[in-house]
């Protein structure tokens, strides 16, 4: 059994009550107010067929678990153009987007976003970009994360732009 | 299990040319659909060329499906990219991968081809074929000359993008297989055009938080030459031979001409050299007659100076005519004799 140790930090002026209540704050404007939308694709790595050697799937070959919605806040980063490779064949690069998350909103889902699980964003009713997360944002110990190192509250995932022929959610 | 070495699998219905008919073969390929000459081949010719080579030789499979190729050298016209590669670009309109495009390098440098390098200077002009023509009065041949082509090295850039190792290794195993006797060739208007495989370098993006993708360079040079069709000659061949002799006559001294007596007599007009006419006035009514002619081909006879006729065996004259006999000569550097008989009437 792990031990448990009381966090005192802060207690004298910024207690338990205060730190939800921030929080509650928070999820307020975050849910009610923002209400950016997201869904999670879980890699079903049992399932899914991959490659002995190089673990690379065929096209539309990825198994994911039930897709979860979630809510986030969402910054899309502006498309960079640009050539591809040393070759003149222009390439307008989506940005990549970074999501900050409730770990609370994580944990009453049941669910874990983890490197390389894909996520959906509907930038329209009819457009969704898929992304493939490139940073699970797990490590949450700085003082931003923590609100000025009381607990950590939230995780921010940033995950990068995928082609069709990697996924795209079917 | 292997199929067994001793079964054809297929059987060719015509055989392969082989040899002489083979260089036959080849030339023909060269001037087919044309003229008897070769057809121009410049940049624009080699790049197609490859553009081919590209989709056809190094075409690439993967998983049923064919990685789609750009065929058209990228410059700088971008709506030509986008026309060229609209029907494989996702929503973005981003070309989607994985596929194949080829990149030349503008500079395109002088030729290292060995059959190419070392020529004569200043593009002298070198005989190609030789070929009958008709003017409808003559019979005639135009000589075809061509210029001794320019050699070029084009470096071309085959660069595929993927995000699946296996689509690298697929395609790295067909450009292998293609050169693994170190070229490859081309067919380009009737040539044979080799392309060498230099270097496989990598430039694939793997930063970590960016979207990830192979991008392999195959780098080509093509071994190339520029054959320019307004640089031909063609001229007309001798059709008709003119031979000119120029003779210098001997100088003789004039002989005293003596009036012989000629009524019922034989005597001969004798032609020296450079001589062919001469005359003779007769004083009397007689028949004349031609005989033993030496060095005589044909003789002319003028009975005051109207012309009487060719070779006549027998010519009435009155008196006071003037018989003329013109000769043609069988040897025009020998003298000429007829011996004439005049019978008095």
């Amino acid at each position: 059994m792990n031990r448990k140790v009381p966090i005192n930090r802060l207690s004298k002026f910024f207690g338990d009550k205060d730190f939800s209540l921030e929080l509650e704050m928070g999820q307020e404007w975050l849910y009610g107010d923002m209400n950016f939308t997201l869904v999670l694709y879980q890699i079903d790595q049992s399932k899914t067929k991959k490659s002995n050697v190089y673990g690379e799937v065929e096209e539309d070959g990825i198994v994911y678990k039930t897709p979860v919605e979630f809510k986030g806040y969402v910054r899309v980063m502006e498309p960079q153009n640009e050539n591809l490779g040393s070759t003149k064949l222009r390439n307008l690069e989506p940005g990549n987007i970074q999501i900050s998350v409730y770990i609370s909103e994580l944990e009453e889902l049941g669910i874990d976003i983890k490197y390389g699980d894909y996520i959906g964003y509907y930038e329209t009713e009819s457009r969704v970009r898929y992304y493939t997360v490139v940073n699970d944002g797990k490590v949450t110990s700085d003082n931003k994360h923590t609100y000025g190192g009381v607990y950590p509250y939230y995780r921010t995932i940033i995950a990068s732009p995928v082609k069709d022929n990697e996924f795209r959610g079917n | 299990m292997g199929f067994p070495k001793k079964i054809k699998k297929k059987i060719d219905l015509v055989p392969d040319k082989i040899l002489l008919d083979r260089r036959e073969q080849l030339l023909d390929y060269i001037t087919e659909d044309g003229t008897y000459l070769p057809k121009s081949i410049l940049h624009e010719d080699l790049d197609l060329g490859m553009l081919e080579f590209v989709k056809n030789d190094l075409s690439t499979v993967v998983s049923g499906k064919k990685i789609s190729t750009i065929d058209i050298i990228i410059t700088t016209q971008n709506w030509a990219q986008f026309a060229e590669t609209w029907n494989f670009t996702d929503l973005d309109e981003n070309i989607n991968p994985p596929f194949i495009a080829t990149v030349r390098n503008p500079d395109v440098k002088f030729g290292t081809n060995p059959a190419l390098k070392y020529n004569i200077p200043n593009k002298k002009m070198f005989y190609y074929a030789k070929v009958p023509t008709w003017d409808g009065n003559r019979k005639g041949m135009d000589i075809y000359k061509i210029p001794q082509p320019v050699p070029v090295d084009i470096t071309f850039n085959v660069k595929i993008f993927c995000n699946r190792m296996t689509e690298l290794n697929a395609f790295n195993k067909v450009v292998v297989s293609k050169f693994a006797s170190r070229q490859a060739y081309t067919f380009i208007k009737g040539h044979y055009i080799p392309i060498i495989l230099e270097n496989v370098s990598d430039e694939s993006v793997l930063d970590l938080e960016k979207r990830k993708y192979y991008i392999q360079d195959y780098s080509f040079t093509m071994l190339g030459f520029l054959i320019d069709e307004k640089e031909f000659e063609v001229y007309p061949a001798i059709n008709r031979i003119l031979q000119m002799v120029e003779v210098v006559p001997p100088k003789r001294k004039r002989q005293k001409f003596i009036v012989p007596d000629l009524r019922d007599t034989d005597f001969y007009f004798t032609y020296l050299n450079g001589l062919t006419t001469l005359s003779q006035k007769f004083d009397f009514n007689a028949d004349l007659t031609f005989g033993d002619l030496i060095n005589v081909e044909t003789y002319y006879v003028y009975v005051n100076n109207e012309y009487f006729g060719e070779n006549s065996p027998l010519v009435f004259v009155n008196n006071g005519d003037t018989v003329s006999i013109t000769i043609r000569k069988i040897d025009d550097n020998e003298d000429s004799k007829i011996m004439v008989t005049s019978k008095l009437i």
